[in-house]
């Protein structure tokens, strides 16, 4: 399988069919004797702000902490909850539980749950 | 029947992103300073734009991706937010052009300057976002449209010569203001084709849970939705050629291109010249709007649809706030539309490579399109029309800043 093209930045689904990121950075074990394994999917702000450059998450690490659901660490789903591959990724998760929808959350709440309306259309 | 009742989003497509207060303006100048002889330029953007707006129907019914999302699943994210910051840049500039349309409607109907508008305005088309699906938008912004026709029955009712609306078809060199004439052509490329319009185009697609069997009818909404556009904006360009060209006025503020329609309708042309302005640059507002909260949403992969509650989908909802906040406050403090247009057409333009050469690709990737992908037309028109609004962008952008 070639993960680059076969994964990364591919549309991750929850177990509802809930649109909940993509697949922004995948973490690897390589082991010295066994294939190298895909073992986490990363998804966020700080994984990609390391892929435009490995300076910027601490830029927005600092940013983190003042403002905004004060998340430091990209959120990882191992790989075990990927249930099927195919034009997106589903996942075996809920995903307003995992930290992938902390800024979701967050902006719901403090912003446009303060203004009239925001319940229903 | 029922699917070419789909005919709305391409018609609102075509209202909200094509003739806007970029397409009125730009066609006005041409026809007030140059007569008909910039017809071509209309027709070449317009040729351009169906062939792209087709393409973006067509890769979202087949492969049911918009085109935000297969940019950024074959390209990566490092080439997506390069992407996402130069249309946002420019994008924002023409939000506030097109919510500076409805404003100096509003000025002219009442005569209380547009600044003072600036706020009503935005917060009533806010609410529409906020409060509407996606089906009355595109409805809405359609029907309301139909009130730009009035632009073809000024130019109509003005009597062109037609063998010379023709020639005008043909480019030519101009005899004079070279510079001004290039600028001219490039502002009217940009102001027809707009990244921001594939982009709503192919996520209404999606909305409308389009598949394979739309890819003909696709075909039909692109051009008659788009040719609808084009022709208004030619009608406004013939009109301004008969009516400001004779008096020597050169359209520099808003209220001088409403003389090209009391010129024909004495009557009732300057209320239907605002109520064509405010309903066209309304239907922009809306359309730019989604598309770019579309464009961040898609290219993150967050949940969205103009559909949910609000705070359903949070952060889709603050991207479109957040962009009608920061493009309504050059307008209270005052900044005038018209330059904001000119300047941000001609931006357009000049940046089109960067939203649209990827997308060529992507239109030619088997992955993607199977036996539907692009033949040698639609790349050789779509290919030559971007580079010579590239090029003509190159050479006039500068000569008109040292211009003045």
């Amino acid at each position: 399988m070639d993960v680059i093209r076969d994964v990364l930045d591919k549309q991750l689904l929850d177990s509802d069919g809930m649109k909940m990121g993509r697949v922004d950075g995948l973490v690897m074990q390589f082991g010295e004797r066994t294939q190298p394994r895909i073992t986490h999917i990363e998804i966020g702000g700080p994984t990609l702000a390391a892929r435009i450059s490995h300076r910027l998450p601490k830029l927005t690490r600092r940013l983190a902490k003042v403002w905004g659901p004060r998340r430091l660490e990209p959120v990882r789903i191992p790989w075990s909850k990927v249930e099927r591959l195919g034009r997106d990724v589903r996942l075996n998760v809920r995903g307003r539980e995992t930290g992938a929808m902390a800024w979701e959350n967050w902006l719901a709440k403090h912003v446009i749950d303060k203004l009239p309306g925001s319940k229903a259309k | 029947m029922k699917k070419m009742l789909q005919l709305a989003l391409g018609i609102a497509t075509s209202v909200g992103g094509f003739l806007e207060i970029g397409s009125v303006t730009t066609a006005a100048q041409a026809g007030a300073s140059f007569g008909f002889q910039l017809l071509w330029a209309i027709l070449l953007g317009t040729l351009c734009l169906i062939f792209l707006v087709e393409m973006s129907g067509r890769i979202a019914a087949v492969s049911k991706h918009t085109v935000v999302d297969a940019m950024r699943e074959k390209f990566g994210f490092n080439f997506f937010i390069i992407v996402l910051v130069s249309v946002v840049l420019v994008v924002v500039m023409v939000l506030a052009a097109e919510l500076g349309g409805i404003a100096l409607s509003m000025q002219i109907l009442t005569g209380i300057g547009f600044p003072w508008w600036a706020l009503p305005v935005a917060l009533v088309c806010w609410a529409l976002l906020w409060k509407g699906k996606f089906s009355i938008i595109e409805n809405g912004s359609s029907v309301l449209g139909m009130v730009t026709l009035s632009f073809l029955v000024t130019a109509f009712k003005l009597h062109p010569r037609w063998s010379n609306v023709a020639s005008g078809l043909v480019p030519s060199l101009p005899t004079h203001d070279r510079a001004g004439y290039g600028f001219i052509a490039v502002s009217i490329l940009g102001a027809s084709i707009s990244p921001y319009l594939m982009y709503f185009y192919s996520s209404g697609a999606i909305e409308d849970k389009w598949d394979e069997t739309y890819v003909p009818v696709n075909r039909a909404i692109a051009v008659l939705g788009m040719s609808f556009g084009g022709l208004l904006s030619m009608g406004v360009l013939v009109g301004a050629a008969l009516a400001l060209m004779p008096l020597g006025i050169s359209v520099d503020t808003f209220h001088q291109s409403a003389l090209l329609m009391t010129t024909a309708l004495p009557k009732w042309g300057f209320f239907l010249f605002a109520a064509s302005m405010a309903f066209a640059c309304l239907g922009a507002v809306l359309e730019i709007s989604l598309a770019v909260a579309y464009l961040f949403a898609q290219g993150f992969g967050w949940n969205c649809s103009e559909d949910d509650a609000p705070d359903r989908d949070a952060r889709f909802t603050f991207v479109y706030t957040v962009i009608i906040i920061v493009a309504t406050l050059p307008l209270l403090f005052g900044f005038d539309p018209i330059r904001i247009t000119l300047v941000s057409m001609s931006l357009t333009a000049a940046t089109l490579p960067i939203a649209v050469v990827p997308f060529l690709f992507l239109m030619n990737d088997p992955k993607y399109l199977g036996d539907h992908r692009n033949g040698w037309v639609s790349n050789t028109v779509v290919g030559l029309v971007i580079l010579l609004a590239f090029v003509l962008s190159i050479v006039s952008i500068p000569l008109q800043i040292m211009g003045g």
